[in-house]
């Protein structure tokens, strides 16, 4: 046995350089290396079994109950009673969930869009040669990422309130007019955390997006300089194609935190005023905590978790499309 | 191979759903408390946990409550763990499903709360107790119904005990600051027209009326709920809450409060900016004698000892008839888990909790009682004297209503929209009180279906 898998061993790194060949090799290895791959296989298994049983029993499993849940209406004491698809078509046929969804489109554009895009206008701005202090602002602008959320919303609570520093630089500047109550506006709340969202989020885009910008090849600016390309040229036609594993990242990250969208909307607005800043995320806490309607709850988290799939796969397949 | 993985991932996954999909989630229904109740707590040593939300000056109370309880009965220890509120009611049904959960634990009226937990059978039905210690007796039928479930938990306000009252009373009603009035030469309000009076005539003088912010949803409703009580009688709202299906939205005074109210927001009687000002927030320019006037629920304004000088409250009688009715009831609910090893200890604690002693302590405390008169109030908190006149008035008249969003789970949050929905201008007192019936009508069906 000891002496086979010494002869054996070189095989396996051997099989590998044949592999773009594909289908005659792949086949011969499989003859001569299945018992003993398949022994180390389990081995590899046996290690990870531990890391494996922890994941599953504290993600797997929950998530297969909330699916289990989602087919019930029940109340999360008493018995439940079976309801088929009844949650999932009443999410989509809840007047409430339906304007919460209408509510995220906005809050994607906040999240998402504009810190991707100012992202890599500071990137292009900080990446593009040596800026004195260049690290001060990209600590400045990270700054937001650290903070929990809960203190993001408080402080962001203080600066929209009526007497709050952005009413009062707006007054200070003769532009009293425009000051309003940003959180109790009908109009003006979404917009308003929007915009908390995007000042948190552009800080992870940007450290994402310079670092991107840092690991570009000097030579591929330097052949665009010599072929006469301006800033904007070069931006256009190498920064941005170089980015599009960066962006997919961010892109992916940040649609999916607009999805999930609770903690700023729960201690800013509660969803108020009225109902113009609703997220299903809330309308799934309010069920699965206030007034207890674990099913309905569940189903809500279950569409989630599949849109922000959905969304995740869609965005690397597109990035990598292109690559190939 | 990395196919065949995924394929077998995928079956193994399916296999798990469809083994756990087969079991429906859910505990047992309403098991019955048979064993047999005693008064006698004495002998082995016995902690008790209990679970609740006081804190700061109420916390106080409690602590003083719990150390005279020990005191008489050396062998029971009891362990508080105190979370604010939102904190215990969000969790307190997992937590009472857990054997070494609290024994004792606050729990909130109506059918979210309450009502599931009692249907569920994670609290003790209590009636063996009461019949024990007399609570029925002596539990007034107004706070007495706020407890009560049937074992089914279909109807509310009627059937068995499910908790006893804490010897403390919350009300909502109008808190004024007698310093201005006396400024301004303004009586102290005696009725809805003389507080709007007296409101105009502090707006004249440049001083804002009521304190008040609607940002906070849940709490700019008091207002509103403080307001219908003046309208309607107090059967009809109690039976709109207790959910009896004869009295529509309409006749519980809401469509005239909500006027009332959206009058004295375009009177411009509010703080400034009211609908971005936080609750927290109002409450402080209240206490901080830059505001007339506030709707609040008693106790929780904490006075300093100057404010209890110049701080008065009032329970505004009805615009027809003048008779007094106000929303209140007991500041808290004690229930017995279920699960707990000690339920006579634990009644005895709950007994305790509704005697004279608990009574008197909250008065010392600063707190209006409930359940027992005769109480030595405490000199120089001429404050709590205007609480305890007017709780007094609500008692003659039995002139308490239940708070108003318990009659459904969401109640709270949809008058809360629909009130800043309101002050937008974009619903009127009618369409309002549309959106309260239709959510009351959406949960009765919900209710019979099971």
């Amino acid at each position: 046995m000891t002496s086979s898998q010494v002869v054996q061993r070189p095989e396996a790194p051997a099989a590998a350089p044949a592999a773009p060949g594909r289908s005659t090799p792949k086949r011969a290895s499989r003859r001569t290396l299945t018992p003993r791959v398949r022994r180390r296989r389990w081995l590899g298994l046996a290690f990870a079994a531990p890391g494996l049983l922890f994941y599953g029993f504290v993600v797997i499993v929950p998530i297969l109950q909330s699916l289990n849940y989602s087919f019930y209406r029940w109340d999360g004491v008493t018995n439940a009673t079976w309801v088929g698809l009844n949650n999932y078509i009443s999410f989509f046929t809840d007047p409430a969930l339906l304007e919460s969804l209408g509510h995220v489109l906005v809050l994607v554009v906040f999240f998402a869009l504009l810190p991707i895009v100012l992202g890599l206008l500071s990137a292009a701005l900080l990446g593009r040669g040596k800026l004195r202090g260049g690290g001060v602002y990209r600590w400045l602008l990270f700054l937001p990422q650290v903070l929990t959320s809960v203190v993001v919303a408080v402080i962001w609570k203080r600066i929209y309130g009526p007497d709050g520093p952005l009413n009062e630089a707006l007054r200070a500047v003769g532009l009293g007019d425009l000051a309003k109550n940003w959180l109790g506006d009908f109009n003006w709340a979404l917009p308003a955390l929007g915009v908390i969202g995007t000042w948190t989020a552009l800080g992870l885009c940007m450290v994402l997006f310079v670092a991107g910008v840092a690991a570009i090849p000097t030579e591929l600016y330097e052949a665009a300089r010599i072929d006469g390309a301006g800033p904007i040229r070069e931006f256009f036609s190498i920064t941005l194609p170089s980015l599009r594993g960066q962006v997919a990242v961010a892109l992916t990250l940040t649609v999916t935190g607009a999805l999930r969208a609770f903690d700023l909307v729960w201690i800013t607005t509660q969803g108020g005023p009225g109902t113009s800043t609703t997220t299903p995320a809330l309308i799934l806490y309010r069920k699965a905590f206030l007034n207890p309607d674990v099913g309905m709850a569940a189903a809500i988290g279950i569409v989630l978790a599949i849109v922000c799939l959905g969304v995740a796969l869609v965005i690397t397949r597109l990035s990598e499309e292109k690559d190939a | 191979m990395k196919k065949r993985h995924l394929a077998g991932a995928l079956a193994l996954t399916a296999g798990l759903a469809l083994g756990l999909t087969a079991c429906a989630p859910g505990g047992s229904s309403a098991a019955g408390s048979s064993h047999a109740v005693s008064k006698d707590v004495s002998g082995k040593p016995v902690t008790l946990k209990i679970l609740d939300f006081w804190q700061g000056e109420e916390g106080k109370w409690m602590d003083s409550v719990v150390k005279d309880f020990e005191k008489q009965h050396p062998n029971i220890t009891i362990k508080r763990t105190t979370q604010d509120w939102g904190q215990v009611m969000n969790t307190l049904n997992l937590r009472l499903a857990d054997p070494n959960g609290p024994d004792i634990a606050l729990v909130n009226n109506g059918w979210q709360s309450m009502g599931t937990l009692a249907k569920g059978g994670r609290i003790l039905n209590l009636d063996a107790y009461s019949d024990l210690y007399g609570w029925k007796k002596e539990i007034p039928d107004t706070i007495a119904r706020q407890l009560e479930f049937t074992p089914d938990g279909k109807q509310m306000g009627t059937g068995s005990l499910y908790a006893t009252p804490a010897a403390r009373s919350s009300l909502i009603g109008l808190y004024y600051n007698k310093e201005i009035l006396d400024k301004l030469g303004l009586p102290v309000p005696k009725t809805l027209a003389d507080f709007e009076k007296d409101a105009a005539a502090v707006k004249a003088a440049g001083i804002t009326p009521i304190a008040y912010g609607s940002q906070d949803k849940g709490s700019a409703t008091s207002i509103l709920f403080a307001t219908q009580d003046l309208y309607a009688s107090s059967t009809n709202i109690g039976d709109f809450v207790y959910s009896s299906g004869k009295v529509p939205i309409t006749d519980t005074g809401i469509v005239d409060a909500a006027k009332d109210v959206k009058k004295w927001a375009d009177d411009g009687w509010f703080t400034p900016n009211y609908p971005g000002v936080q609750y927290a927030d109002a409450q402080s320019e209240f206490l901080g004698g830059k505001a007339a006037f506030r709707f609040e629920y008693t106790g929780s304004l904490g006075f300093s000892d100057a404010q209890k000088q110049t701080m008065g409250y009032v329970q505004l009688p009805q615009v027809q008839g003048g008779k007094v009715v106000g929303t209140g009831s007991t500041a808290a609910n004690l229930s017995i888990s279920a699960k707990s090893k000690h339920p006579d200890a634990a009644a005895a604690f709950l007994n305790f909790m509704a005697s004279k002693t608990a009574a008197q302590q909250a008065v010392d405390h600063g707190f209006l009682p409930l359940l027992h008169s005769g109480l030595s109030t405490p000199s120089g908190n001429p404050e709590l004297a205007t609480e305890i006149a007017a709780q007094q008035a609500l008692d003659k008249g039995n002139g308490y209503v239940p708070y108003f969003d318990w009659s459904t789970p969401s109640m709270i949050d949809t008058i809360g929209g629909q009130l800043q929905q309101l002050y937008a201008g974009q619903v009127t007192p009618d369409q309002l009180a549309a959106a309260g019936q239709k959510d009351y009508d959406a949960f009765q069906a919900q209710r019979k279906q099971g």
